[in-house]
C-alpha cells in the first residue's frame, strides 16, 4: 500500500495538472477556488491534530495577501517570490504570536486566533498610506495577466505544497510527537518531547502555508482589502471542510475541499445570501454527530466489512 | 498573617492610583473617565452571563455575542411591528431568550459537555456563525438604528458636556452583579449552582440535579444577554456582525479577572474601557483602541504562564 | 555512588503541602521501594522528580545536576524515566509504535533505529507477538507496554507507579521477575507499591511517606516493624 502510493499521487496530478487541456476556464476557476480552501482546511487540520484549534486562518491569509501585494508594489519583486514572501512573514508573524500565547493553550489560544483577523483588519486599516487604508490596494495587474491556466497551476502548486506538507507530517517522527502531544501532554513531555516547541513550530508553518495561500488569492485577484482580504470565509469554509472529510488525515480535507466546493457552487445559485449558513450548520451537525467525517466513517465501515 | 498584610498593602496601593488616575483623567479628559466608565459597564454586563456559563457549565460559548445580536434583532422587530419601545422590549426579550436559551441547551449545547474542549470551541463557533448568516438572511447586512430621542440626553458640568442615557448601562451592571451574587449565595438554586461548578460529581452525590441546573444556568445566561440586546439597540446601529467583538472582549476581560471572579470582571472592564477611551481620544490614534483587548489578553497570557507551577 | 539526590523536597498546592522536606538519596543500581498510605505524597514525590511540577522548596540533584528547574523533556533526555498509572494508548498507533514514541524522543534515535529498539523491547517484556488491536490488550499487557515505552528513552533510572496494581497473583510474580530482568540492565529503579508483598521481594532499601513527610527509611525488614510506620499504615485502615 505504501509503495503504490507515491505512484497513485503522481497520476492524480498528472490528471490535474493537464485539467486545462480538457477543460474549459469556468472548471478551472471552481477548481482553483476548491484548492486554495483545500490549502487552509489541511493546514487547519495539521493544526488540530496537535490538539490546537486555530480560528486565525483568516488573520494569516489577509496577512499573506497583504504582504505579498505590498512587497510586489513596493519592492518590484516577481510575483511568485512575493507570494512566497507573504508567506514568510505569516509564518514569523505566527511564530511571534506562537511564542507568547502557547504557553497557555486550548481555548485561551483558540480565543486569540479568534481574534487575529479582526486585529489585523484594524493595524491594515489604521496605516492608509502604507496599506491602502479602509478601500484597500489594487495591483496594477493580475499575475499572469489573467491566464487561467497559469493562474490554475498557480494555486495546484500552493494545495500541492500542503499535501505534501501534511503528508510528511503523517510520515515522519511529527506524526508521532502530535498523536502524543494530542493525547496527553504529560505524557508527551515525559517522553522527551519538547511540546511547546513543536506547537509553535507547527503553528508557525501551517499559518505560512495560510499566507501562501494568501498571497497567491492577492496576486490572482488583483486586489487585497481589509474586508476581503480577512474575510470570515476564509476561517468558516476550511474548518466545514476538514470536519466534513474527517480530521486528522491528509485525505479528510482533500474529500471536505472538493465535496464543499462543488456543493457551494450550486449553493451559491441557489441561496445567494445565506450559503455561508450551511457551513455553519455542517459544523455543527459534524461535531455532533459525525465527529469523524466522511472519510473517518467510511474508513471505519470499510474496516468492518473486510474483518468480517 | 504577613499574607494578608501584603494585600492589604497592595489594595491600598492600587485605591491610591486609582483615586490618582481618576482625578488626572478626570481633570484632562474628563470625556475619557466618563464615556470610558459608560462602555466599561457595557463590557462588564457583556461578560458576566459567558462567566457565568463557563464558571458552572464550564463552557465556553462563541456564539455570546451572536445571542446579544439576536436579542437587539428582536427588540427591534417589536419596535418595528408593534411600536414597542426596546427599553420596554427587555421584559419580552428576557422571557424569549431564556426560552432559546433552554432550546438552545436541549438540542445542542447539552452534547458537548462531557467532551474535550475543542468540540466545544468548534461547536459553539459553528453556531455562531449559523446565527450570524441567519441574520443576514433576515434583515441583511445593512446597519440599522432606531432614531430614538432619549438617547441623546446628556448633561454638563462646567464646560464640560457628556452623554447621560449611557448611565444605562451602569445600572445594568449594577443590577446584573447584584442580583447574579444574590442569586448565587442567597438562594438554593444558586447556591446548588455553585456547587456543580465548583466540583458536579460531588453535587450530584448530594442530589442535586446537575442537568436542571446547567439547564437553568445557561438559559439564565442567555435570557441576560438577550435582554442586554435589547438595550443595546437603542443606542448602537445593529448588523449581522456586531456582537463577535463583544465574545472576544467578553473573554478577555474573563482571562483577566480569572475564572469565576465575577466582581473582577468589573475591574478589569473598567481597565478595558478606560483604556480603549483613553485612546480613543487622540485624533490620530483612535482606531487603534480596538487592538487594546487583545494586547491585553496576550500581556495576560503571558503573565499567566508564568506563574503557572506546572510545567 | 548517588545517581538521585532529593534535598529538602517540599511542594505546596494552594494550602495544602503535599511533601515536606524530603531528602532522599537513590543509590547506583538499587531497587528503592516507595511506599505510605493513600495521599501520602507518593505520586507527588515522582512528578516533581520528573518535572510535572516544580518544587516550592528543595532541590534535586540528578547524576550531581541540579535538575530543580529544568523542563520534564530534559530530565527524560537526561535519563529519568517514569510509568504513568492510568494509560491512555495513542489511538491510530500499532502497540510497537505506541513503545517507539519513547525510543524516538527520548533519545533521539532516527524512525528505524527506533522501530527495532522498540520491537527489541517488546520482545524484552513478551508482548512482542501482539499484532491485535491496541484496544483489545489485557491490564497486563498494558502495564507491559506501558513499561517498554518508559524503557524506550533509555532511562539510567526508573520509576515504576504502581505496576503491579489490579495484578493477580500469578500476573505480580511475572511483573517481579520482569523489574528484576530490567534491574539487571543496569537501570536503577524507584518503585512505588501498595502491595507489601512486592516491596519485599524486590527492593534493597525503603523509604515511606506519611503526609509528605519521610518517616522511615532501610530494608524493608526493619521498616516494616517500625512502629511509626505500623501507626500510619492503621490509621489509613480507621
Amino acid at each position: 500500500m505504501k509503495k503504490s502510493r507515491p505512484l497513485f499521487y503522481l497520476i492524480v496530478l498528472a490528471f490535474l495538472f493537464t485539467l486545462p487541456l480538457y477543460t474549459g476556464v469556468y472548471v478551472l476557476n471552481v477548481m482553483g477556488i476548491i484548492l486554495i480552501y483545500m490549502a487552509l482546511a489541511l493546514s487547519w487540520d495539521m493544526l488540530l491534530r496537535s490538539g490546537q484549534i486555530s480560528f486565525g486562518m483568516a488573520g494569516f491569509f489577509g496577512v499573506g495577501g497583504y504582504g505579498a501585494a505590498l512587497l510586489f508594489l513596493n519592492t518590484g519583486v516577481h510575483p511568485l517570490v512575493s507570494i512566497v514572501l507573504g508567506g514568510l512573514i505569516a509564518g514569523v508573524l505566527a511564530w511571534l504570536i506562537g511564542s507568547a500565547v502557547l504557553q497557555l493553550r486550548g481555548m485561551y489560544f483558540a480565543i486569540v486566533t479568534l481574534a487575529l483577523a479582526e486585529i489585523f483588519r484594524v493595524i491594515v486599516r489604521n496605516l492608509p498610506d502604507l496599506t491602502g487604508g479602509p478601500e484597500g490596494t489594487i495591483l496594477p495587474q493580475a499575475i499572469f495577466a489573467g491566464n487561467s491556466t497559469y493562474t490554475y497551476w498557480l494555486v495546484l502548486s500552493v494545495a500541492a505544497l500542503s499535501v505534501a506538507v501534511s503528508d510528511i507530517f503523517r510520515n515522519t517522527r511529527i506524526h508521532f510527537a502530535l498523536t502524543s502531544i494530542r493525547n496527553d501532554e504529560i505524557v508527551a513531555k515525559s517522553s522527551g518531547i519538547d511540546v511547546f516547541k513543536y506547537l509553535v513550530f507547527l503553528f508557525a508553518v501551517t499559518s505560512a502555508i495560510q499566507g501562501v495561500a494568501g498571497g497567491a488569492y492577492a496576486h490572482i485577484y488583483g486586489f487585497v482589502s481589509p474586508e476581503g482580504s480577512f474575510s470570515i470565509d476564509f476561517t468558516l469554509l476550511p474548518i466545514a471542510m476538514a470536519l466534513l472529510g474527517g480530521m486528522h488525515s491528509t485525505w479528510g480535507p482533500v474529500v471536505g475541499a472538493v465535496v464543499l466546493g462543488v456543493v457551494s457552487e450550486f449553493l451559491k445559485l441557489q441561496i445567494p445570501y445565506g450559503h455561508l449558513m450551511v457551513y455553519g450548520i455542517i459544523i455543527v451537525v459534524a461535531i455532533l454527530f459525525f465527529p469523524q467525517g466522511i472519510v473517518g466513517t467510511v474508513g471505519q465501515r470499510w474496516k468492518k466489512t473486510v474483518s468480517h | 498573617m504577613s499574607l494578608v498584610n501584603k494585600l492589604k498593602q497592595s489594595n491600598y496601593q492600587i485605591a491610591i492610583i486609582s483615586v490618582i488616575l481618576i482625578v488626572v483623567l478626570g481633570s484632562w479628559k474628563p470625556h475619557v473617565l466618563v464615556e470610558g466608565f459608560q462602555r466599561a459597564c457595557l463590557y462588564a454586563v457583556i461578560a458576566l452571563p459567558m462567566a457565568l456559563i463557563l464558571g458552572i457549565v464550564g463552557i465556553i460559548n462563541l456564539a455570546h455575542g451572536e445571542y446579544m445580536m439576536l436579542g437587539a434583532y428582536f427588540a427591534y422587530s417589536l419596535n418595528v411591528y408593534i411600536g414597542m419601545d426596546p427599553l420596554v422590549a427587555i421584559v419580552p426579550a428576557w422571557i424569549a431568550f431564556f426560552l432559546i436559551g433552554m432550546a438552545s441547551y436541549r438540542a445542542i449545547i447539552k452534547y458537548v459537555l462531557g467532551t474535550p474542549e475543542l468540540n466545544q470551541l468548534l461547536l459553539t463557533f459553528g453556531l455562531a456563525m449559523v446565527l450570524e448568516q441567519m441574520a443576514n438572511l433576515i434583515w441583511t447586512s445593512r446597519p440599522i438604528k432606531l432614531p430614538l430621542q432619549y438617547v441623546s440626553a446628556s448633561a454638563t458640568i462646567g464646560s464640560f458636556t457628556f452623554g447621560t442615557y449611557e448611565f444605562v448601562y451602569v445600572g445594568a451592571a449594577m443590577v446584573v452583579l447584584v442580583g447574579l451574587q444574590l442569586f448565587l449565595k442567597r438562594t438554593s438554586m444558586g447556591q446548588a449552582a455553585l456547587a456543580v461548578g465548583q466540583n458536579p460529581r460531588g453535587a450530584k452525590l448530594v442530589g442535586i440535579h446537575v442537568d436542571r441546573t446547567y439547564l437553568l444556568v445557561f438559559s439564565l445566561s442567555i435570557a441576560l444577554i438577550g435582554a442586554l440586546g435589547a438595550i443595546f439597540m437603542t443606542r448602537h446601529s445593529i448588523f449581522p456582525l456586531v456582537g463577535a467583538p463583544f465574545t472576544m472582549k467578553s473573554f478577555c476581560l474573563i482571562a483577566m479577572a480569572g475564572i469565576g471572579n465575577l466582581m473582577g470582571i468589573l475591574w478589569c472592564s473598567l481597565i478595558l474601557g478606560l483604556a480603549e477611551n483613553f485612546v480613543l481620544s487622540f485624533r490620530g490614534y483612535a482606531g487603534w483602541a480596538d487592538i487594546l483587548f487583545f494586547a491585553l489578553i496576550v500581556l495576560v497570557i503571558i503573565v499567566r504562564s508564568h506563574q503557572r507551577e506546572v510545567k | 555512588m548517588a545517581i538521585l539526590k532529593t534535598e529538602k523536597l517540599s511542594k505546596l498546592f494552594g494550602g495544602l503541602a503535599a511533601l515536606s522536606g524530603v531528602s532522599v538519596e537513590f543509590r547506583d543500581h538499587e531497587i528503592l521501594g516507595i511506599i505510605g498510605p493513600n495521599g501520602a505524597g507518593k505520586t507527588t514525590f515522582i512528578n516533581v522528580i520528573a518535572g510535572i511540577y516544580l518544587p516550592t522548596e528543595g532541590k534535586i540533584f540528578f547524576e550531581n545536576q541540579d535538575v530543580s528547574e529544568l523542563p520534564p523533556h530534559k530530565r527524560c533526555h537526561l535519563g529519568i524515566g517514569r510509568t504513568f498509572q492510568l494509560v491512555r494508548p495513542l489511538p491510530g498507533l500499532s502497540l510497537v509504535e505506541n513503545v517507539m514514541v519513547g525510543a524516538l524522543f527520548g533519545k533521539g534515535l532516527a524512525k528505524k533505529e527506533a522501530r527495532r529498539k522498540a520491537e527489541e523491547l517488546c520482545g524484552f517484556l513478551g508482548i512482542a507477538d501482539l499484532s491485535r488491536d491496541i484496544t483489545r490488550m489485557t491490564a497486563l499487557e498494558i502495564k507491559k507496554m506501558e513499561i517498554a515505552h518508559a524503557l524506550a528513552t533509555q532511562p539510567k533510572l526508573l520509576f515504576l507507579d504502581e505496576v503491579m496494581a489490579g495484578l493477580n497473583s500469578e500476573e505480580t510474580m511475572e511483573m517481579i521477575d520482569l523489574v528484576r530482568k530490567i534491574h539487571r540492565q543496569g537501570i536503577t529503579i524507584g518503585i512505588v507499591e501498595h502491595v507489601m508483598r512486592v516491596i519485599r521481594e524486590l527492593t534493597d532499601r525503603v523509604v515511606v511517606l506519611d503526609w509528605g513527610e519521610v518517616i522511615a527509611e532501610g530494608p524493608y525488614g526493619d521498616v516494616s516493624n517500625d512502629p511509626k510506620v505500623i501507626s500510619a499504615y492503621l490509621g489509613e485502615e480507621a
